[in-house]
């Protein structure tokens, strides 16, 4: 209450201090401004009220006070017709007076009801297309799965105490929800096709976007490589792959590692832009030569593949990309008793084929054949001509590197996926085998695309979770082929197959065994080394080595 | 559970507001609130909701105690007690791993550094919890006498873990009787589809930007390193005000009033105005409790000063780019007190412009790199040492590519809104068609946001790190 009290003391004296401040100010208006307009007010005043007198009685109020004064009161004497003129006066602008009160309480109701009925309209839209949602999101079947990020969505989650308080449970009902919307991929679509373009323009004749960063450059660093940043590309993506499970038949761009999270979208047509080995390079060759070291008996080769960047980058953006032919040439040289498969040349012959997928990070199948010649070539093994094979086309084919980018010019620029179908398909016996070789089951060659989405067809070449076995009884060589690849390496299969007695294709981020026993087991005559630049130089060159050490 | 997600728009917020609406009378209405509140808050922390309701607890009794012995010493007890019990704990379970990991550090010792997750929100309701007391303390507000309607005032989800710091004055009456009109929910339902519009259209949008430049910090030229930081910038403004106004949205829609958090901030001619308008929920109360704190006295006013910014900067993170963003702040604030609000008048306002901008956009700098060395490596950059040039085509393509995204953020900096709806306002007809624009803006809106969420599986408010 003391404090009040200090208050209230304090602003009576501020109230002081103002008064005198303004009585200053009157002061010296007075004499200037104030004076003349103060004579005039009651002169107006004096005209107004005699030639007014009998018709305003608007100025009652005052007259009462006064009579003390004694002066005004003898005015008063009036005839009664002329106090009835008065009354009726009074009586009619009273009316005047209430009607036009009334008139604007009328209109202040009528305001009212105009503001609260646009008021309540806005409360149905936007709380209708609440409650609308909420029967949307309830009533309609959920999506259980998204073709073009090639994973399951979220699943609703089973209920325990433990995740509960871990607080699983819940956040799992809610990612659930807000992962399978109904019909998902229309909106994906219209994000893509109507709201995304509309955040700027492509840049220069080429229709230019940049999705991700141009990578750093200048680093030395020998375990960590720059080409495949993981983590810091688009947040939606890297945050999906953390929260949902993973399709296990498809290729994760993120988790991969054979991809870079750095597009570059020109003509059509995503590329992956590529950092620069650095130094990883030598350490990829080194893993390889302590294969060959540790089976000298055996026929090593490596067979790295350049990516698309390489043959289809615009003149103008060169600047953004490292030298692939650089790093290969680098490998080449590092190897030691290891065969170097030069991959590069051929394809730079063929560049005006379609030897690279426009909408994926892969090379299409006819990329792979001309690697695979290149590579029988040096092996010395027969090799079959691409006329002898039966050719395939698949349609609307919209790849890995639409579903990363999300960029419309891939999506609405669709291509063919073409493959090659060995003739005597029939006489070969293909076999899977989990990545600790065990639990063999009958396959085909290539899975059916009918049972693949279109967004997906460069499954149809095989899956990398197995290891497939391939057997040519009509080859007879006595070489036994065993091929340690990433997902470019599936195409090379196809092409090779009349080349070996055995092939074994073991995909090497998905194999449990040591590789030299494995090689021993099977009896390895050669051994191919086949993947991207990216998986050499990236960090799935580390496989190669954990895999000759486990 | 995050504002921004389809689950919280579509499942929660329409169940939420059906039972508010079929509740008869404001203590039912207060229920419904309260176990919305809970649900929404034990949706993401399942445990810590006892640590809350705990602390909520502790201070409704201390509150009822400093009403029963006004001015005696059973007051300065009870609010010496549960101000540090609330700070307490704001300190363990926010700030126990920074400081032991200083004091390893430091000492070169092997205390083991605590695991601790911080639960959601604490930052926010602890300085509730302590508003209140000293509130009650200084007897400028009455003790709140049911426990529910405490409750009510701490849970309330739409402020719970991401501000505006309510005070408890703000909301005291509205607590306990409140008049729901329908433009209150039109505008109430406004500012939300309007809060979550900069939070999803703007602010993600932005981070992609700010994804893209920051991490790589010494690769990019110096238009990259000021692109990427005045796209963070306004990220962070358009997220947390974003969240701000769904807050303020939801609580008119039930019937509450909040104050505003964010008046423009980027709209400020120097750096102390920058924080009149910039999370203004949180400088009042640093003004208000902690800067004319006695224990300075009168004539230590740059102490308090000090003081004031040290704590805004640790507020906002256990890490010390956070202490040296708040000292930042806290020396140019300073220095403008020296120079003096006339003398600032007289320099030319394009200076000071160019001036304020260039602070708080390095500010910012700060604030994003948690990593000192990167920000050693952010002002190399940015002033033209970082050896990578000053725009590469790189550059030139991301800035193409987000031109007009990036226009419209920077106007919607502005107070664009504000101005068209005072120039409507003077006349009823032009305010009618107004708020009937206004209406079908809303709804457009939210749409596009509810589209856009389809796709971002989970972006969590940057705010919920504090």
């Amino acid at each position: 209450m003391s404090e009040m009290n200090n208050k209230k003391d304090g602003s009576q004296e501020y109230v002081g201090r103002y008064e005198k401040k303004e009585n200053e100010y009157v002061g010296r208006y007075e004499k200037t401004a104030e004076q003349p307009l103060r004579k005039l007010k009651p002169l107006k005043k004096a005209t107004v009220q005699p030639a007014e007198n009998a018709q305003v009685a608007s100025e009652p109020k005052p007259v009462p006070k006064r009579p003390a004064n004694g002066q005004p009161p003898k005015k008063r004497p009036v005839s009664p017709a002329q106090a009835k003129k008065q009354k009726a006066a009074a009586a009619k602008k009273k009316a005047r007076e209430q009607a036009f009160i009334r008139k604007q309480k009328r209109k202040e109701r009528r305001r009212n009801r105009i503001t609260n009925a646009v008021a309540w309209i806005n409360v149905a839209a936007v709380g209708g297309i609440l409650f609308c949602g909420a029967v949307y999101m309830f009533a309609f079947e959920h999506e259980t799965i998204s073709n073009d990020e090639n994973r399951y969505l979220a699943k609703f989650p089973e209920f325990s105490t433990e995740s509960y308080f871990k607080g699983e449970y819940t956040e799992g009902i809610a990612n659930y929800f807000n992962d399978t919307v109904p019909n998902r991929d229309f909106f994906k679509k219209i994000i893509t096709n109507d709201i995304m373009p509309l955040k700027g323009r492509k840049f220069g004749d080429d229709g230019v976007e940049l999705i991700g960063m141009a990578v750093e450059k200048k680093q030395t660093a020998t375990t960590t490589t720059v080409s495949t940043t993981v983590g810091t590309g688009t947040t939606a993506e890297t945050s999906a792959t953390e929260t949902t499970t993973t399709l296990p038949k498809a290729i994760d761009p993120a988790v991969d590692g054979e991809m870079a999270n750095n597009i570059l979208i020109a003509n059509n047509r995503g590329i992956m832009i590529y950092g620069g080995a650095w130094g990883a390079e030598k350490e990829y060759a080194e893993y390889v030569n302590s294969y060959k070291e540790q089976m000298p008996k055996v026929d090593v080769y490596s067979l790295v593949a350049p990516t698309a960047c390489s043959f289809y980058t615009p003149e103008n953006y060169k600047d953004l990309f490292e030298s692939e032919k650089k790093d290969l040439d680098s490998i080449a040289k590092s190897l030691k008793k290891v065969t170097a498969v030069d991959a590069y040349t051929p394809l730079l012959a063929h560049k005006n084929e379609d030897i690279y997928s426009r909408t994926d990070h892969h090379w299409q199948p006819l990329g792979a054949y001309y690697a695979a010649e290149a590579f029988a070539e040096a092996a010395k093994v027969d090799f079959e001509p691409l006329d002898s094979y039966k050719k395939m086309t698949l349609s609307n084919y919209v790849g890995t590197l639409y579903g990363y980018s999300q960029s419309t010019d891939l999506l609405n620029h669709p291509e063919r996926f073409v493959y090659y179908k060995p003739k005597d398909l029939a006489s070969l016996k293909v076999t899977q085998y989990n990545t600790y070789f065990g639990e063999p089951v009958d396959a085909e060659l290539f899975n059916d695309p009918a049972n693949l989405d279109n967004s997906s067809y460069y499954l149809v070449l095989g899956t990398d979770e197995r290891i497939v076995h391939v057997e040519n009884p009509k080859c007879k060589n006595g070489r036994n082929l065993v091929i340690f690849k990433d997902s470019y390496g599936n195409a090379l299969l196809p092409f090779l197959v009349g080349s070996f007695e055995n092939i074994y294709l073991c995909d090497i981020r998905y194999f449990n065994l040591n590789a030299v026993s494995f090689a021993e087991e099977v009896e390895c005559t050669d051994m191919l080394f086949a993947m991207c630049t990216y998986s050499a130089v990236g960090p799935n060159k580390d496989y190669i080595y954990w895999n000759i050490n486990q | 559970m995050v504002f921004s997600s389809l689950f919280f728009i579509y499942i929660f917020l329409p169940i939420c507001l059906l039972m508010y609406l079929l509740a008869r009378n404001v203590s039912m209405k207060n229920w419904v609130l309260i176990i919305f509140s809970t649900l929404f808050y034990a949706w993401g922390e399942p445990v810590y909701i006892f640590l809350m309701i705990g602390t909520a607890l502790i201070n409704y009794f201390a509150g009822r105690i400093i009403g029963k012995y006004q001015g005696k010493a059973g007051d300065t007890i009870a609010t010496y007690f549960t101000v540090i019990y609330d700070f307490a704990m704001l300190g363990i379970f926010k700030y126990s791993g920074f400081i032991v990991e200083n004091i390893n550090a430091l000492l070169s010792s092997n205390i083991p550094v605590p695991d601790i997750k911080l639960p959601i929100g604490i930052s926010f309701y602890t300085f509730q919890t302590v508003s209140y007391i000293i509130d009650c303390h200084w007897e400028s507000v009455k003790p709140q006498k049911s426990f529910k309607n405490f409750l009510l005032y701490l849970t309330l989800f739409p402020q719970l873990i991401a501000g505006p710091i309510v005070r408890y004055s703000t909301i005291e009456k509205e607590i306990e009787d409140r008049t729901i009109s329908i433009t209150d929910v039109s505008y109430g339902l406004n500012r939300v589809a309007l809060g979550l519009a900069k939070k999803v259209l703007l602010a993600n949008q932005l981070s992609i930007i700010v994804d893209k430049y920051l991490p790589n910090i010494e690769g990019i030229t110096v238009f990259g390193a000021w692109f990427g930081a005045i796209a963070y910038a306004m990220q962070i403004y358009f997220d947390f005000s974003g969240y701000s106004d769904i807050a303020i949205g939801l609580g008119r829609v039930f019937g509450f009033h909040f104050d505003e958090n964010f008046k423009h901030p980027f709209i400020c001619k120097d750096v102390t105005e920058f924080w009149q308008r910039w999370h203004i929920s949180l400088s009042t109360f640093f003004r208000d409790y902690l800067l004319y704190v006695p224990i300075f006295g009168k004539r230590r006013k740059y102490g308090g000063l000090f003081l004031v910014w040290l704590c805004t900067g640790i507020w906002h993170g256990a890490n010390w780019n956070f202490i040296l963003w708040g000292i930042y702040y806290g020396i140019f604030v300073f220095i403008e007190m020296l120079i003096g609000k006339k003398n600032m008048k007289k320099i030319p306002i394009v200076i000071r412009q160019i001036y304020n901008k260039i602070v708080i956009i390095v500010g910012f700098a700060i604030f994003y790199f948690e990593d000192l060395g990167k920000l050693g490596s952010f002002f190399k950059t940015a002033f033209g040492f970082g050896g990578n040039g000053l725009i590469g085509i790189q550059d030139k393509i991301t800035f193409m590519n987000n031109v007009y995204l990036f226009a419209v953020a920077i106007v919607c900096c502005f107070p664009i809104i504000e101005g068209l709806k005072k120039l409507t306002d003077k006349v009823f007809f032009t305010k009618s068609i107004a708020s009937a624009v206004t209406a079908v803006c809303s709804a457009i809106l939210l749409l596009l946001t509810s589209v856009m969420l389809v796709d971002a599986t989970t972006n969590p408010f940057l705010y919920f790190r504090f």
